[in-house]
């Protein structure tokens, strides 16, 4: 008999119900019960958000709500295929200006070349924090580095920052500070489409939130709020701007979780060895790949 | 020479029209200087500490120097320069970089990117090389004489025209930077960036954006089966000083000849406010004779470390496989010297006028 049964034997179907709505009323483990908990501190003081962190939803395919569908490759079948989720748009659905969401749709039907996770190419941010590739913080006081496994890609957080981004970059400039629990990313100085010298089959015009063609340009600003909801859960927040392509700012939200494998690492996957035969292989007389 | 790189990554990496690499190349290796002011300031300095209670080494370094990789010819018996030596020898050098005739159409100061731009000083060592006492890179072992005799056969039957992307190494090669780990002088580029806490130190390098996350929590080594191009490194603190041992380098790295089958052990102890002491003992009984060590010490330099993005500018390698393509079709000139990229008939050329040695040629 499992305890769900016997509930029912002894207190009827009344107080399952209850139980039911109870077990749901309750916190999820670490996300939700976020704005009690205190995490533990780094010797320096600060909330301690070390360790290696990972989104385990499907916002990396589409940030929308969006149905389970064939992947872009058909002879992948099934094993490729796209997995339903309900998106994690907190204001959705995302903003386009009527011109950009023409745009969006072109770039959905054409995502094999557009997108830039698809050439190894770097994925900015927000992107880089729900890639399903671990990202790991190593926290020291006046700076805090988050490192992607995907494409060896990493970002500086210059805790207190005032410094304006002294160049354009794919993965932007960040200026953090503390606020309590949280920590308040400010990033802009972001590169958007791709350098037009570049030959026709390294060239993608805009940069990609997901592999659903959401887009962003150079006009990108993104505030992240990141704060520890649990021994092994962080809340992540980024609310996104680009007058370019939206009409206002949006949020996007969803837990990340800790990997707790005491083996951790990340992993070394240098990308550049998978889309060199993509990219350059029109030139070449063999591929190169083994 | 300066050094033999007896390998076809360096080869390549010169011989694939890596036309800045090969102008810095020369600018910075000729001269007999550089750096290690640390030896004297080792005793009493006591580094700052991180809120975690280890020697702080955070911050942004450089390896660029004017020593040479090993000891020249005409300091054999010479391991050591007096301070005054070390600093002639370095105003030498600096003078030399800003004299010696460029190979090329841009001025190297223009990017900061000289040793004394960025931070260099003077050497008491006169190799980069301090083990064997010779400050020669050992020997090759019968073994590794005949495959590295093995690999420059077949890549001469390879032909001089890239086939693949993955055949040119110099510029155009986004997936691994070779001088990042084990760390060897580079013509720039050469800043790490080194971020604490407590259970991670987060090294850096510019070039190529390589980065080691090294691991302090007293881990073992991956299992013999996951090689990679930066290995895998495990970190301890032995007092003040951090050790860094790396194994499991994939056989795709080809480091002096040695395909991956070599251990790196380092250490790393900051001897002043501007100085980190780095040494690297490099071990492959498959390749040399015995190991050997090279000390290239860490001098402070400027931040921020700005991104490499290598992959996304990566230009080179649409026009040389283009080129060489369109070669083969009969439909470019034949192109001289340093158009081709052939470093060989570059220095030659540069040498018989008078230019100083450059670093990674091959023969």
């Amino acid at each position: 008999m499992t305890p769900l049964q016997r509930t029912r034997t002894r207190l009827g179907v009344v107080t399952l119900t209850w139980l039911v709505a109870a077990l749901f009323a309750a916190p999820l483990p670490g996300f939700g019960q976020g704005q009690t908990y205190r995490a533990p501190r780094t010797a320096g003081g600060r909330p301690d958000l070390n360790g290696f962190w990972q989104a385990l939803n499907t916002a990396h395919w589409d940030l929308e709500a969006h149905t389970a569908a064939p992947g872009p490759v058909l002879a992948l079948g099934a094993a490729y295929a796209i997995p339903p989720g309900l998106g994690v748009v907190r204001d959705g659905p995302i903003p386009y200006r009527p011109d950009a969401l023409a745009k969006k749709k072109g770039y959905a039907a054409n995502v094999l070349k557009e997108d830039a996770e698809v050439k190894c190419y770097l994925p900015g941010v927000p992107r880089m924090m729900y890639m399903p590739y671990p990202v790991q913080i190593v926290q020291s006081t006046a700076q805090i580095v988050m490192l992607s496994e995907f494409a060896s890609a990493q970002r500086t957080i210059y805790i207190d920052g005032k410094e304006p981004p002294p160049a354009d970059t794919w993965m932007g400039w960040s200026n953090g500070r503390w606020d309590g629990e949280t920590l308040v990313i400010d990033s802009k100085g972001f590169l958007g489409g791709t350098i037009s010298a570049l030959d026709e089959a390294g060239a993608i015009q805009v940069r990609f939130l997901d592999r659903a063609g959401n887009y962003h340009t150079d006009g990108l600003h993104v505030v992240e709020r990141i704060r520890r909801t649990g021994p092994d859960h962080l809340s992540y927040e980024a609310t996104i701007e680009d007058p370019n392509v939206y009409t206002r700012p949006w949020t996007i939200s969803m837990p990340l979780y800790r990997r707790v494998e005491p083996n951790m690492e990340l992993g070394e996957f240098k990308c550049e060895e998978f889309a060199g035969d993509l990219i350059f292989g029109r030139y070449a007389k063999e591929p190169a790949a083994k | 020479m300066g050094i033999e790189m007896n390998t076809r990554s360096f080869s390549r990496r010169i011989a694939a029209g890596c036309v800045a690499g090969i102008a810095a190349l020369t600018l910075s290796a000729p001269s007999a200087i550089a750096q290690q002011a640390s030896t004297t300031a080792a005793g009493t300095y006591r580094a700052p500490k991180t809120p975690d209670g280890r020697p702080d080494l955070q911050g942004y370094w450089t390896n660029l120097t004017y020593t040479p990789f090993e000891r020249p010819k005409e300091l054999a018996g010479k391991a050591l320069y007096t301070d005054r030596e070390a600093v002639e020898a370095f105003d030498k050098a600096v003078k030399d970089t800003f004299t010696t005739d460029q190979l090329v159409h841009y001025v190297q100061s223009d990017f900061a990117a000289t040793p004394v731009q960025s931070g260099a000083k003077p050497n008491l060592n006169t190799s980069l090389v301090i083990e064997p006492a010779d400050g020669r890179i050992p020997a090759f072992t019968p073994e590794a004489q005949k495959r590295v005799a093995a690999q420059r056969a077949a890549e001469k039957a390879r032909g001089s025209l890239p086939l693949t992307w993955r055949d040119d190494r110099g510029t155009q090669w986004c997936v691994f930077h070779d001088r990042a780990v084990p760390a060897i002088p580079a013509p720039y580029g050469s800043i790490f960036h080194i971020v604490q806490s407590k259970d991670f130190i987060v090294m850096t390098y510019e070039w190529n954006t390589e980065r080691r996350v090294i691991p302090l929590d007293g881990r073992p080594h991956n299992p013999a089966s996951v090689r990679t191009y930066a290995g895998d490194a495990r970190g301890r603190w032995e007092g003040d000083t951090l050790v860094v041992e790396t194994t499991n380098f994939t056989p795709k790295r080809d480091f002096f000849g040695s395909e991956g089958t070599f251990t790196l052990v380092e250490r790393f102890t900051r001897v002043s406010e501007d100085s980190i002491s780095h040494t690297l003992t490099i071990t492959d009984p498959t390749t040399w004779v015995s190991p050997w060590t090279l000390a290239l010490p860490l001098h402070r330099t400027q931040g921020p470390m700005l991104e490499y993005a290598c992959n996304e500018n990566n230009m080179d390698a649409f026009t040389v496989l283009k080129n060489a393509r369109a070669e083969e079709r009969g439909e470019l000139a034949a192109p001289d010297a340093m158009k081709r990229g052939d470093a060989k008939a570059v220095i030659k050329d540069a040498s018989d006028k008078g230019a100083a040695e450059v670093i990674g040629a091959v023969d």
